[in-house]
């Protein structure tokens, strides 16, 4: 949305002048700071918030025992009836953190590789990250011998995953196919571990671990969901801090270097983020990868710019989220169909559209 | 080696393969008592495992690996992409959501069974060859396979999805659904034989013009073939096929693409060699795998989607590696 720069001897050109429409420009006394608006993206991040709000609410709202829009902002305030008070802070309310927590995180992800790949099929969930995630995750929790807390096994698996990518990739890196179809490899590979895990273990452990596999919200931990806002947060920042040069990085490679950008090392810098995102994410819900892959395309639609879309990303993966949890919770009542299983049966046509619509390069 | 000795050897492999899966396996008889049973003699008890438990089991891997790499060789030559496997491309997911539908719907009997995973293989199919025709997906192997495989994703979410709306469905499907070829009667296999029969005469009839069709469309069309004919020959085949061994084994992914990419390393890029080398070499990796399935985690059995998958998954990385992904 913002972009600051600070006014060198030979200012670039973009900052020399007064900016082109669309924009606007505020500039501090004496010139030491401006800071640099796009009008499109700022009222597209408004209205991706005031959507995630009245999401959030009506996902607060509904459910076995429906609420009205005034109680649950009574709630909020603190002054709402007891019955209402325990269901949206005890049953609702947590689950609704985790919602947007992990679909911003996921998009966030996405949106942070689909940029240093170049390619808009580069998410998390296609290279097979999300699948591997998964299975350390599982394997922590049927207890392989492993006593790690699912946390850290997600998070292992999801840097594992992403090192034998590259590995296999060989010199080509995350441009070029190779790393997709490793990728996809190493996702069935661990899809079929996970499977031989839960057949090898008790009903009873197998069960614990299934929500896992599929994507849920039922299975959150208090912990992981706390871990996971706190590392959504300082990622979040640090990626808006990497924002002028994920910019760059959509210039041809040789410009970018001319500007002064080191393009492996915001590459690096980028994977890894995207990474823990993803790890930690998958710790909470499981993987439900779609989102990483849809959430970006939808936020670059909107905003149309220039740069990356950082934040329209994860606000979109925010509402994305929460939006199919209320679908899974209320379509076929009272059965709840998994938050996974909403995003892929929704992201699939999605995904192929993509796939015969556009090349998957993305050119700006 | 020649290519004879070689072609020798594999079928040595698959007498080999299916003699272990005879032998092995859990139980509280042993290799000795098996062996026993096989030289016409043994007890009682090793004679009911081999030849009620573990023989319709062999037959039916055989089968279905001859229908899987038999059709990914098909699909390869026809697609012109060697990434291009039923499994992979939502032809065999197609066929497991018919199947899952049909069951819901209160289906039981094989006969059924086999017909509904045909048609809903047909339908991948239909898919698949619409895909390649867009322009961009066609030309471009991964595109496709990824199409393929978001496809194969959709399909089996549906498949969840039935599952969970009814529970005793579920069941039946659950175990179906990851790929096994356990526990499956003698009636099954029957009932896919005659559709195997008539897809082995498209097969034979259609090699030829395929082959032409290979060299490229003016090719083919100088030498008299139909183009668009003989893809649909191949195509009914392939749904054919892929429904049959889908019926009696659950959707496989993978074996469709290690199969023929091993008959071509071994045989030839030509699709009448690369045929006849599927024949031994897709029944092997099949019965192997199902034995593998039985003997990892004993008593109990892994899926044989799984077995699969491990072995399939590294084949495939292989072959992006090892060369630029080439047309064929």
């Amino acid at each position: 949305m913002t972009s600051m720069s600070r006014p060198s001897a030979a200012p670039l050109p973009l900052h020399s002048k007064a900016p082109s429409r669309g924009y606007w420009l505020w500039q501090a006394q004496h010139q030491s700071w401006s800071l640099l608006i796009d009008r499109r993206s700022l009222a597209v991040n408004l209205g991706l918030s005031l959507l995630l709000v009245v999401s959030a609410c009506t996902s607060l709202a509904t459910g076995t025992l429906s609420l009205s829009f005034t109680d649950v902002v009574l709630t909020l305030q603190g002054r709402g009836s007891t019955m209402a008070e325990f269901v949206i802070r005890e049953l609702r309310g947590p689950r609704l953190l985790a919602a947007i927590l992990t679909g911003a995180a996921f998009a966030l992800a996405g949106c942070l590789m689909q940029t240093l790949a170049r390619n808009r099929l580069a998410t998390p969930g296609i290279i097979g990250i999300d699948n591997a995630a998964t299975a350390f995750a599982v394997a922590s929790v049927v207890g392989t011998g492993i006593s790690l807390a699912p946390q850290t096994m997600a998070l292992t698996g999801a840097a594992f995953a992403t090192a034998l990518a590259f590995g296999l990739a060989g010199a080509t890196g995350t441009r070029g196919y190779r790393f997709i179809i490793a990728g996809l490899a190493i996702g069935a590979i661990s899809g079929a571990f996970t499977q031989i895990m839960l057949s090898s273990v008790s009903v009873d452990t197998a069960n614990a671990a299934y929500p896992w596999t599929i994507g849920s919200l039922n299975a959150r931990s208090g912990g992981s969901v706390q871990l996971l806002g706190y590392g959504l947060a300082a990622g979040y920042l640090l990626s808006l801090l990497l924002g002028r040069a994920l910019n760059l990085l959509q210039l041809p490679e040789a410009v970018a270097t001319g500007l002064g950008l080191h393009p492996g090392r915001t590459r690096l810098a980028g994977l890894t983020l995207s990474v823990v995102l993803t790890g930690l994410a998958v710790a909470v819900a499981g993987p439900v990868g779609m989102v990483a892959l849809i959430a970006p395309e939808l936020a670059r639609t909107l905003s149309r710019a220039g740069h990356v879309p950082l934040t329209a990303s994860a606000l979109t993966g925010a509402l994305l989220m929460v939006l199919s949890d209320l679908a899974g919770r209320t379509l076929l009542a009272p059965l709840e169909i998994p938050v996974g299983l909403v995003t892929t049966l929704a992201g699939s046509p999605c995904l192929l559209w993509i796939l015969m619509r556009h090349s998957p390069v993305i050119r700006q | 080696m020649t290519i004879k000795a070689r072609y020798i050897s594999l079928w040595l492999l698959l007498a080999l393969a299916s003699t272990l899966s005879l032998v092995l396996g859990a139980g509280t008889s042993g290799i000795g008592d098996a062996f026993a049973v096989l030289a016409g003699q043994g007890n009682e008890e090793a004679r009911f495992m081999v030849t009620e438990l573990r023989l319709p089991r062999l037959l039916i891997g055989l089968v279905s690996g001859l229908a899987l790499g038999v059709s990914g060789a098909l699909l390869q030559t026809l697609t012109r992409n060697p990434l291009a496997e039923p499994g992979m491309l939502g032809v065999s997911a197609g066929s497991a959501f018919a199947v899952a539908l049909a069951i819901l719907m209160g289906a039981s009997t094989a006969t059924l069974t086999t017909l509904v995973a045909q048609t809903g293989a047909l339908a991948g199919c239909v898919l698949v060859l619409a895909a390649t025709r867009i322009g961009g997906v066609g030309q471009d192997p991964v595109r496709l396979v990824l199409a393929g495989a978001t496809l194969t994703g959709l399909l089996l979410s549906l498949t969840s999805l039935l599952m969970l709306i009814d529970q005793r469905a579920a069941d039946e499907i659950r175990f179906w659904v990851t790929g096994s070829i356990a526990g499956k009667r003698w009636d099954q296999l029957t009932a896919t034989l005659p559709s195997m029969a008539l897809a082995t005469a498209l097969v034979l009839w259609v090699v030829r013009p395929l082959a032409s069709l290979a060299l490229g469309e003016k090719v083919a069309s100088g030498l008299g073939h139909r183009p668009d004919v003989i893809r649909l020959m191949v195509i009914l085949a392939v749904a054919l096929l892929v429904g049959g061994a889908t019926a009696l084994a659950g959707p496989l992914v993978f074996v469709g693409l290690v199969v023929p990419f091993a008959a071509r390393a071994l045989g030839g890029a030509d699709i009448r060699k690369t045929l006849w080398f599927c024949l031994p070499i897709g029944p092997t990796v099949i019965v192997a795998a199902d034995t593998l399935s039985r003997l990892m985690v004993k008593p109990s059995e892994l899926p044989l989607g799984v077995i699969t998958a491990l072995i399939g998954a590294p084949v495939l990385m292989v072959i992006v590696r090892s060369r630029r992904i080439p047309t064929l």
